[in-house]
């Protein structure tokens, strides 16, 4: 990670609601501006900016990009090393009067396992001080489906229902800035999909909504916006279907076996998708420019010169990759 | 429910799980034990209340489950990530502090200045009255408890090795170098215990301090609760990632 590179910008596709790259807009809920974060000599967010309103948000990275880190330091749980980080106007970091308005349901499940689903809810609405905390927990516990095991101690809880009963003590003081570490780690389709529309209308009632995911369907079915992460730095940001699209239209490698391999990498130097070939070791690598015009494109070119194909592989189809081509194309 | 009851009743909850409260117990039954075998077997005229209670109350017993519950007060919370819920809440680190501490300080204090009480009425010898000493002992290790409770709680937010620093702090501090630096016995809980003790009851215990103990001990208690919300303060939590 070159830690000496320049302020750049990057790539922005077009605006989504909720999401924008200027740090100055005024009634924007979370904000970045220029924020680092390093631990000794390793950094873990680099010189990334934001400006987030009401609306979900999808903090979208492979593991280890910095997600929690970013989520951490709008929590005000650790400290930006260089930069800003803003909530609802105020200061993130040294500021537990914020927590009146952030709800935050952390990644790690722990909740102490003694005590029942209610109790955990009822302490935290208590600790907001709630003028009715009981009804408030109950509220919440409501919100989640979580009702027929609120008197069950949360040792006794599955993965997806510790998950829930964090995001109702998370929500029990209905806060308008909501920050959600990968809130669907151990879910079921049904649990999912409760829980995308449940943040869906929250945001719909106005607050601004940040969750992390490593999935980039989860994304793609409950954002409005997206930030893409890579490497700690912020690989492209704005409408999901841009971004889709950034994704699909990037370079590919693909390693092609037929009957005549020399024959072939001759003749895909004349499409206009291709812009490499190479024949090493028995094996051809085929550099693409786009993916759809390229997969199309293979079995007519295969067929006019005569070459039978055996297989077309694409090599580097990880999410891993889709990233780094997002963060490289500055 | 005030805030600070919250935070109270949940940490007395956490810290009275079973294992660790039973092992807890039978360190503070230690005394007891000691106390009925002294009774049974010394010979009249040999006993010296005072000196059994320090050998085995205040040097052993009290640091010991003084660090075990001081440390788990809030430093295991940090650990296994339950204390995010309690840090993203609109309260003053202080207020989590003081609670954490006085959990700490009343559960050590709970179990050992009943054994520290047993145990000197068990040594007396008959026709000796053991209160005065005794009683004396017994405060000094009320005050005590509070104190390393204080010290552990600091020490568990600043350091995530808060129980192996706080058993070099009492074994090696205060077990080996007070003997050899006699000033260093200034800095030394144990001798803040013992001072109160004596100021008390003079014939208990002797200490280096004597009736200063009670400044010396007022200024650590403060400062080991001010450090610790400072330090809480810009406590950081890092992810995974």
């Amino acid at each position: 990670m070159s830690g000496a590179a320049p302020a750049t910008r990057p790539p922005v596709a077009e605006p989504a609601p909720g999401v924008s790259m200027a740090p100055g807009t005024p009634d924007a809920a979370l904000v970045l501006e220029r924020v680092s974060r390093w631990y000794g000599n390793v950094v873990a967010v680099n010189d990334v900016s934001f400006a987030l309103g009401p609306g979900i948000t999808g903090l979208l990275g492979p593991n280890g990009a910095g997600k929690t880190t970013i989520l951490h330091m709008l929590a005000g749980l650790l400290r930006p090393s260089a930069g800003k980080v803003s909530v609802g106007g105020q200061v993130a970091w040294h500021n537990p009067p914020m927590y009146r308005s952030v709800g935050l349901v952390p990644e790690r499940e722990a909740v102490h396992a003694f005590l029942t689903g209610r109790a955990f809810v009822e302490m935290a609405a208590r600790l907001q001080r709630l003028p009715d905390p009981r009804a408030a927990a109950a509220r919440a516990i409501a919100t989640v489906d979580l009702a027929d095991a609120a008197d069950r101690q949360v040792g006794t809880y599955s993965k997806g229902m510790r998950q829930r009963v964090k995001i109702a003590g998370a929500l029990v003081h209905e806060p308008s800035i909501l920050l959600l570490d990968e809130p669907f780690n151990g879910m079921d389709p049904r649990q999912r999909l409760h829980m995308i529309g449940l943040l869906r209308s929250m945001a719909e009632a106005g607050r601004a909504i940040l969750f992390s995911s490593h999935i980039l369907e989860e994304v793609e079915r409950l954002a409005d916006g997206v930030l893409v992460i890579h490497a700690g730095r912020l690989a492209a940001s704005g409408d999901f279907r841009e971004i889709r699209r950034l994704m699909t239209d990037r370079p590919h490698t693909f390693v092609v076996h037929s009957s005549d391999d020399r024959r072939l990498a001759a003749a895909f130097m004349a499409e206009p998708a291709v812009f490499g070939t190479e024949l090493r070791d028995g094996r051809l690598t085929v550099q693409v420019a786009e993916f759809g015009g390229f997969t199309r494109a293979v079995a007519r070119v295969a067929r006019s010169v005569g070459v039978s194909l055996f297989e077309v592989a694409p090599t580097d189809d990880s999410l891993e990759s889709v990233f780094a081509y997002l963060v490289s194309r500055r | 429910m005030t805030i600070f009851a919250e935070i109270v009743t949940i940490t007395l909850r956490a810290l009275l799980g079973r294992r660790r409260t039973l092992l807890m117990l039978l360190l503070a039954a230690i005394p007891i034990i000691v106390g009925l075998l002294v009774r049974t077997n010394a010979r009249p005229g040999q006993v010296d209340i005072g000196a059994i209670l320090d050998g085995i109350v205040i040097r052993v017993v009290l640091p010991l489950v003084a660090l075990v519950f001081g440390t788990a007060a809030l430093g295991s919370e940090l650990e296994d990530g339950t204390a995010v819920h309690l840090l993203t809440k609109p309260i003053r680190r202080s207020t989590i502090v003081v609670a954490k501490i006085m959990v700490a300080g009343t559960l050590t204090a709970a179990m050992l200045v009943p054994s520290t009480v047993l145990a000197g009425v068990l040594i007396a010898q008959p026709g000796s009255d053991p209160l005065p000493t005794t009683f004396a002992i017994a405060v000094g290790v009320l005050v005590g408890s509070y104190l390393y409770a204080a010290i552990f709680v600091a020490l568990s937010i600043v350091t995530s090795r808060g129980l192996l620093v706080g058993l070099g702090y009492a074994l090696i501090w205060e077990g080996i170098l007070a003997g050899l630096l006699p000033g260093s016995q200034v800095f030394s809980v144990r001798e803040y215990v013992r001072g109160i003790a004596e100021t008390l009851e003079p014939a208990s215990i002797e200490s280096i301090v004597g009736s200063t103990a009670v400044v010396y001990a007022a200024i650590a208690l403060v400062a080991a609760t001010v450090i610790a919300s400072l330090r809480l303060a810009v406590y950081e939590v890092r992810g995974s990632d």
